[in-house]
Formats: C-alpha cells, structure tokens, sequence
C-alpha cells in the first residue's frame, strides 16, 4: 500500500472512529436521559444544560443525537455483519461446490435483488411489526446477496489458479488450500463491501424510522428525530437540522471511507485520473513559419520528448533526425520501447498526455509549398492538416474501429472534417473498393466487429487516404494480424504508393523484412536515438552500426545460415548508460564506448550512424 | 434484434413469476403464525376469535397449493386481492395511483440524466482541474443525503422559509397543467439529487476510460473536430455503463419514492403503501410491493433493449 493512500486514509477512518465511539460511549458520557420528557420545556432554546436545546418533549437534543447514533449504528452494523458472514459463507459454498449447492445459495440469494429493497423491507414490516430487531432481520437479509456475490466471485477466480488446481491434481485436500489462498484475496473486496453495506444500512433504517415503521418510539434515532422535528419545523427550524447533519454527515464519512479503502486496496494506479487523448499539448513557443527553411516533405530536426518518471523527467526520444522526400517511404525500425512510435506521434500532434516534447523541430512542407514547424503550430491549424495532410494507420485496427459506429461513418467522417459536404456515400464505396474490399457497398454498412482484422485494417487505410494526404504514417500496420494477412496489407501499402502521386509514407515497424520490401530509406532507432540511417539497399548490404548489424543477422529472412539473437535487452529510459546507449550489448563495444557518447557521423553520402568505431569496423 | 427482445421478455416474465411466487412465500416463511403476528399489538396476545378470522380471511387455512393457486390464478386475472379494513379492491387502487407514481420516476430520472450527463462528461473532460474537484465533491455529498432529508430541507427552506413553493400536494394534470407541473418538480427534484450524483460519477469514470481507447486518437488522427469526438466516439461509447449503473439504482429509486411521496404528499402508489404498512392491511402491502417489483423487473427488460440499441454487438448476442 502506497503511503499517500493511507495518508488519505486517515481523516475519513478518524472521523468515523469519533463517531463511533462517541455512540460507544453515550451510556458513559455525563449526558441527561435521552427518554425522560421536560414538557415545561419543549422547545426550549440552547441552556448550559442543552447545548442544542431541547425537542417536542423536552428532551435534550444532543444526547438524543449521541444516542441515536448508537442505535442507528447498532442496527447497521448488526445488520452487515450477519449479512457479510452469511452472504459470504454462501458464497464460498456456491462457489466451490458449483452445481446444485450454486443454485440453492447464490442463485437463491440473488431473488432477494429482484426486489427494490425499501419495499422488500417493508413487506417483512408488516408481518413482524416496527422495531429494532425487524430492522436487523430485514436488513441483513437484503444485504446478504450482495456478500454472496463477492464471495462467490472470488471464489471462482481462486479455485482457476494454476497453483490450486495444480495441488488439487496431486490430491490435496482442496477445502483447505482454497481457504488459505481465498480468505486474504478476498477480505480487501470484503472490508470494502462491510463499509458500503453499513452505510447503505443506515439509509434504509432512518428511512424506515423517519416513516415510523422503523425504530419505535421513544428510542431515539436520526430518522425518529427528523420525523418529530418536521411537525414542529415552524417553531424550531433547528430542531431538523441536527439530526439532518448527523445523519448526512455520518453517511459521508463512511463514503469517503469507502472509496478511500478501495483506492488504497486497489493495486493498480489508485484512481488516479489520466487525462486521456483529448487533452490539448502545449504547444512550443515561437513562430511556425520557417520560411527559410529547405522545402520537401517532412524533416524532424533535434527532436527531444520527455515522460515524467519516479525522479524526474526522462528523456525518451533523444536528439532524432529523420528526413523525408515527397514519393519517398521512410521505415523507421526498432525493437519496442526505441522511441519510434513515439516519433510517429509527435508529428501528428497526438503524443499522450505523459509526453512533453521538450526541444527540435518538425518542419512539414504543405501544398501551399510554405514551411511550418508542426510543433509550434496551434492545435487549430495542426487539426486541418491531420486527415488531409498527414494520416495515421495505426498498429491494431480492432480497438482503432469505434466498435459502435458503421464503417462508413468512420469514413465519411474524414471526409466532412475535412469540408467534403456532396458525393459522400459515393467517394466512401470508392474509397473501399480502392483498398480491396470485397462488396464495398454492403461493407460500408457493417459494423467493425463484423468485419476480419485484415478488413478492418482495410477500412483504417481507406479512412486514412480518404483526402490524399501528402503523408502517410503507417504505425506497425500489420502487426496485430495474421501472417497470410500481413503480405496482402503490404501489397495494398505499396499500390497506394503508386496511385497516391507524391504521397510521403513513415512506416514504422520491428520487421526488417519489410523494410527491404516496402521503403527506399530506413532510420534504426535504438532506445530512442536514431543509430543508423541510410538508403534500404546500402544499409543492408553494408551496415555501419553494430545493432543494424546484429538487427539483420537476426532476421529469419535471406541466406544467414543462423538466426542469432540480439543478447540482453533495451535500457530503460531512467537508467540509460553513459556513453553509447548499445554499448552493453554490442560485441565490438572498448572501454571508449561507455564513456564518450557518440554523435551521428556521415560514412558515405546520405548516410548516418551513431557508432564510434564505425571507420574500424567498416 | 426481435430475437433478442423477445428471449429478454421470457426471462423477465419468469422473473416476474419469481417475484410473484416469492411475494407469497413472505408471510409462509416468517416464523410464527402470520394471522397471530399481524394482529399482534406490543406483545399483547390477541383474540383467538379476531385470529381464526383474520386467518380465514386470508386464506391461511387452506392447504398451501390451494392458496398458491388461488393466487396466482387472481393475479392472471388483475385481482391483487381486497383491503382487510373495507374490503376495496387493490387493483383499483393501484390502477389509480401507479400512474401519479411511473410520472415521478420517469421525471426525477429525466432531471437526473439531463443533469448528471453533461457534468459527468465535463468532469471527466477537466479531469484533476478545480472544476472537475468541486464537481466530484458535490457528488459525493449528494450520494451521502438521504432522500427524505432533502426532501425535508426542500420543504424547510423554500416552502416554509422563503414561501416561494407549496409545502406538497397533487393536482391533477388535467384540472391545472401548470400547478401540476409545479408541484411535482419538487419531489422530482429530491429524487434526481442522488441519482444524478450517480450519473455524474459513473459518466465521469466512464468518459475517462473512453478516452483513453484507441479509436478515439484514431478520429483525432482523421482530423474530427473535438466536439464531434466527444459526441461520436466518446459519449456514445460511454453510455453503456451509465445505463447499467442507472438501472441498478432503479429498485432504490423506486424504493426512494415512498419516502418522497411520503414528504410531499404526493399521493402515489408508495403513500399508500405507508398507509398500508401502519394499518398492517397485508394484502394491500403485498399487491403494491408485487406491482413495484414487477414493474422494477420490466425497467430492466427496457433497460436489456437500451443496451441493444447503443451497442450493434449486443444485438447478435
């Protein structure tokens, strides 16, 4: 448990623990009778005897307060912990006997839940009469399904571990293992429940008082009170609003100690909330206009990006240069975590939250033929140009599809961002029949999850060129489908940059295969620097960075009679070596190498690599 | 989709059965002779006589299949038996009185949705801003009101205090449309406080989730300007667990009217069944609590279409 959870913790836990032992307490506390009537003083104002005065029937206010705590929290709390030991016991039975014993204990306790509680209460109020011990009977019994629930479901998942049913195949006695491992899983969801149930319970028991089919007079409780004070609310407004604030308050402790707990149980991120991908970057500071700047199509000039760490930010894409020429396709490979989607991103101005680009520029050349630097661009100007100028596919066109919307939405939709208002159902079927649909005009109707992951993938490519754009990022494209699959989207890239005149591609991939099939030029990224970069043909046949080297002999494709595997693995950004960031792994790496961090040098005439030891090993 | 709405409806008509069947068993299950219970005052033992009559009355002396027969087979027919202290019939009643009660829910979860979506959807927008803080903390107080403690509040303030509203009451709609209107914002308004906290909470958590899917950065990707991602791809995409969540509070909604029928006299289905309740009039109690739980189940039913017609991939099951 992270100490800023339990920091958190600490001020509901406290005050419910006030008011608990205050009601604890009330028979020991110099406080009046809370039944013994003053009628010479009903209604009486504040005295020091009655710090908040006195009711309908003289009585004081403040100790009816007090002891209408204990009986409300009495019967809450009676009410949960049969319900929680009943509801539980049920369920750990339904659960691991499944079956008949599952239809005879959850299933059954589930009935109750058809019911709206208030009513179900009621019914049994009826037969049995008002009173305290009704309110527990009814009450524990409404709550006992949920338990079960709880139960029941950790249960399941307990008894699905391997290491359960693993002793259990080697004839264990089962009850006991599922005991030992089931009772700490399940007491955070359990405590979490009790907390939930005690203040659901105090609800419905001052309800019930408050309609007098509750508590009976003259016990004193929240509901009761209100109930009295509303006959007299005229004379005394105030008589109302103690136990109104009681109550209210009371139920919000115990609420915000409730979803407190299950933060501070809850191993995951704690409810700590990401902004998500609508939440507009800041834009770096300065003109976009470059209008010195050498025109072609894309050039990432320095580009530096930041993702906040335990101890400070972290550099995760560091000093990338890439150049593109318009009709020209750049790969840009590496394994996962060298930063290359991550740049992909940055020039579509979608990087998540967590990134801050803090340096470099990206100067994008438009159809005007006027140079801007994508990063300083508001996000206005930055919107008209995603979809139109510059266009993402991206890794997996499953969770890319909003599952809820017909493709041609999708489709259509990119085109009206885009000022397109006529000939829109015409242009989508067009747009599907381009990239290989079959029955383009039936698909156009369907939704996503009808379609197959190479159809789908189909339909994001169609999305993207729907305004032939001038540059098309293609994220990892067809690395989320199956092997047959893979070859046909690539065939269908490579068309497309036939038919599209002009149109730039990135395509971003960890498959050297691909590379030589579909680019002209490649840039290896390496734990976010680019190491090598080159045209395709030369870089293969004569590679100048160690990890381009090793990146090729460990390719399943072309003569190498081995496959050899690249040893150890990519640095994490927070703890990135000194000197050359390859230098653990590298074979050819000197005493040099962990100290001087190299810079990129040109071996050949368009050509770069980031190796010290380039001349020697070349 | 007619396939699905229909295998929905069986499993709710069963449900219905089970509720109805359940309804009867109440009274064989408590412990104790029901005909001695209801007639029981503070311990006090009562009249054999007013006992074995009540007991006759009741049908309670005749073998068990027989009454649950006679049950079953007078609720085929509308009749949910007759009131023990004048023998009026509680169909009639509740024939009467249901509609003034589906007009309050359906307008508190009207104020509810129109409220809590647009500030749950706002809050999850502004996600750790001030005003998604002050947002949630409203929230978290509206959950932790009791119903009929608004309600009272409501009354104390504006109807006793400031004398801008009645205290409560009903006019019939026919009689004086715009009193009518009046008077029933009110309990409306006190009901649609929880459960618009509640929509605001589960829109919010919902929202923040959505945006972080893939197909949200892949219409930015296409350029859709962010309202049209928020109404196309987020608010959509959110709703699924709204509803579900709407509809599980649907039973303490309606449990919650008989508390604010109750406060502002609004003569529903529920007031009377308070009345019911004190009087101990047992077949009053147990056709209006049957009618709420069915009609509790059939929400849900309309609840099983609304998840179908938000999501396509409901409908193929």
């Amino acid at each position: 448990m992270r100490p800023d959870k339990l920091r958190r913790l600490a001020l509901p836990a406290a005050l419910a623990g006030v008011i608990l032992l205050l009601a604890l307490a009330a028979p020991l506390l110099p406080l009046p009778d809370p039944v013994t009537q003053d009628i010479n003083h009903r209604l009486a104002g504040v005295s020091p005897g009655h710090w908040l005065g006195q009711d309908e029937y003289g009585r004081d206010v403040l100790t009816r307060l007090i002891w209408g705590a204990r009986v409300s929290l009495t019967v809450a709390f009676s009410a949960t912990l049969i319900a929680a030991f009943a509801g539980t016991l049920l369920g750990i039975l339904g659960g691991y006997f499944r079956g008949l014993v599952e239809i005879g204990t959850v299933r059954m306790a589930e009935i109750v839940l058809c019911f709206p509680p208030m009513l179900l209460a009621l019914l049994v109020v009826t037969l049995l009469g008002p009173g305290a011990g009704t309110l527990i009977f009814t009450l524990a019994v409404l709550f006992t399904p949920t338990f079960a629930r709880v139960a029941y479901a950790e249960t399941l998942s307990v008894r699905a571990l391997d290491y359960v049913t693993a002793q259990e195949a080697l004839g264990a006695r089962s009850g006991r293992i599922l005991l030992r491992t089931l009772l700490p899983n399940i007491a955070p969801p359990l405590i979490v429940q009790v907390s939930l149930t005690v203040a659901a319970a105090m609800l419905l028991e001052s309800g019930l008082s408050f309609l007098g089919l509750g508590v009976v007079p003259p016990d004193p409780s929240w509901g009761l009170m209100i109930r009295g004070a509303r006959t007299t609310m005229e004379q005394a407004p105030l008589l109302l609003l103690w136990p109104c604030l009681a109550l209210t308050g009371t139920v919000l402790v115990l609420n915000l100690l409730c979803d407190r707990l299950r933060n501070a149980l809850d191993p995951g991120t704690g409810g700590k909330s990401r902004p998500g991908f609508l939440r507009r970057l800041a834009v770096l500071a300065g003109v976009a206009e470059q209008p010195e700047a050498v025109p072609g199509l894309l050039a990432v000039r320095n580009l530096t990006l930041e993702i906040q760490g335990p101890t400070g930010p972290v550099p995760v894409v560091r000093n990338v240069n890439i150049t593109l020429a318009p009709g020209d396709t750049l790969a840009v490979v590496g394994e996962s975590g060298s930063g290359k989607t991550l740049t992909g991103l940055a020039v579509m101005g979608l990087l998540p939250a967590a990134v801050r680009v803090t340096s470099g520029k990206i100067l994008y050349t438009g159809r005007d033929g006027r140079t801007r630097d994508l990063l300083r661009l508001p996000e206005r100007a930055l919107r008209a140009l995603r979809g139109r100028d510059l266009a993402m596919v991206f890794q997996d066109p499953a969770s890319s599809l909003n599952p809820l919307l017909r493709v041609d939405t999708h489709l259509a939709e990119a085109l009206r961002a885009h000022g397109q208002r006529q000939g829109i159902a015409a242009r989508v079927v067009e747009l599907l029949r381009n990239v290989g649909l079959p029955d383009p005009a039936s698909r156009a109707r369907s939704y996503p999850h009808e379609l197959s992951g190479g159809q789908r993938q189909r339909v994001m490519i169609a999305a993207a060129i729907a305004n032939h754009p001038r540059l098309l990022l293609a994220d990892e494209p067809t690395t989320a489908l199956d092997v047959t699959v893979q070859a046909q989207i690539l065939d269908l890239l490579a068309a497309l940059k036939r038919s599209e005149e002009g149109m730039g591609m990135v395509f971003v991939t960890h498959n050297l295969a691909v590379v030589a099939e579909i680019a002209d030029r490649v840039a290896v990224m390496y734990a976010g620097e680019v190491v090598e970069e080159g045209p395709v043909a030369e870089v293969f046949a004569a590679p100048r960075h160690p990890y381009t080297a090793a990146l090729i002999a460990s390719t399943p494709e072309g003569d190498a009679e081995r496959l050899s595997a690249i040893p150890g693995r990519v640095p994490q950004a927070w703890a990135m070596p000194e000197g050359c960031r390859f230098a653990p792994r590298c074979d050819h790496a000197r005493a040099i190498c962990t100290q001087v961090a190299p810079v990129l040098e040109a071996p050949a005439p368009g050509r770069a690599t980031r190796c010290l030891r380039w001349k020697e090993l070349a | 989709m007619l396939a699905y709405a229909a295998r929905r409806l069986l499993v709710s008509l069963a449900l219905v059965w089970v509720v109805a069947t359940l309804v009867f068993m109440v009274i064989h299950i408590i412990p104790g002779d029901p005909a001695e219970l209801l007639l029981a005052q503070g311990g006090v033992a009562p009249d054999p006589w007013l006992v074995t009559d009540l007991r006759e009355k009741l049908g309670l002396d005749q073998p068990l299949m027989t009454q649950y027969w006679t049950y079953l087979g007078g609720l085929a027919q509308g009749n949910f038996g007759y009131s023990l202290l004048d023998d009026h019939s509680v169909a009639d009643e509740i024939v009467l009185r249901l509609p003034r009660t589906l007009e309050l829910v359906g307008a508190a979860a009207l104020i509810a949705l129109l409220v809590g979506l647009p500030l749950g959807v706002l809050a999850a927008l502004r996600a750790g801003e001030m005003l998604d803080r002050v947002l949630s903390s409203l929230a978290a107080l509206a959950l932790s009101v009791p119903v009929f403690v608004v309600g009272t509040l409501i009354i104390l303030v504006l109807a006793q205090n400031l004398r801008l509203i009645p205290a409560g009451g009903y006019v019939a709609l026919a009689k004086d449309p715009l009193r009518h209107l009046g008077l029933l914002l009110m309990p409306a308004i006190t009901i649609a406080v929880g459960l618009g906290a509640v929509v605001l909470r589960v829109t919010r958590a919902s929202v923040l989730e959505v945006l972080e899917r893939d197909h949200v950065r892949a219409a930015q990707a296409r350029g859709v300007s962010v309202a049209a991602i928020i109404r196309r791809h987020v608010v959509r995409n959110a709703l699924t667990p709204v509803v579900t969540v709407v509809a599980l509070h649907l039973g303490a909604l309606l449990g919650g009217t008989v508390l604010v029928e109750f406060v502002f006299n609004w003569p529903g289905v529920s007031g009377y069944l308070v009345r019911s309740v004190e009087s101990r009039d047992y077949p009053e109690v147990m056709g209006i609590v049957l009618v709420i739980s069915a009609l509790f189940v059939l929400l849900n039913f309309v609840v099983d279409l609304l998840y179908a017609v938000i999501d396509p991939r409901v409908r193929h099951g």
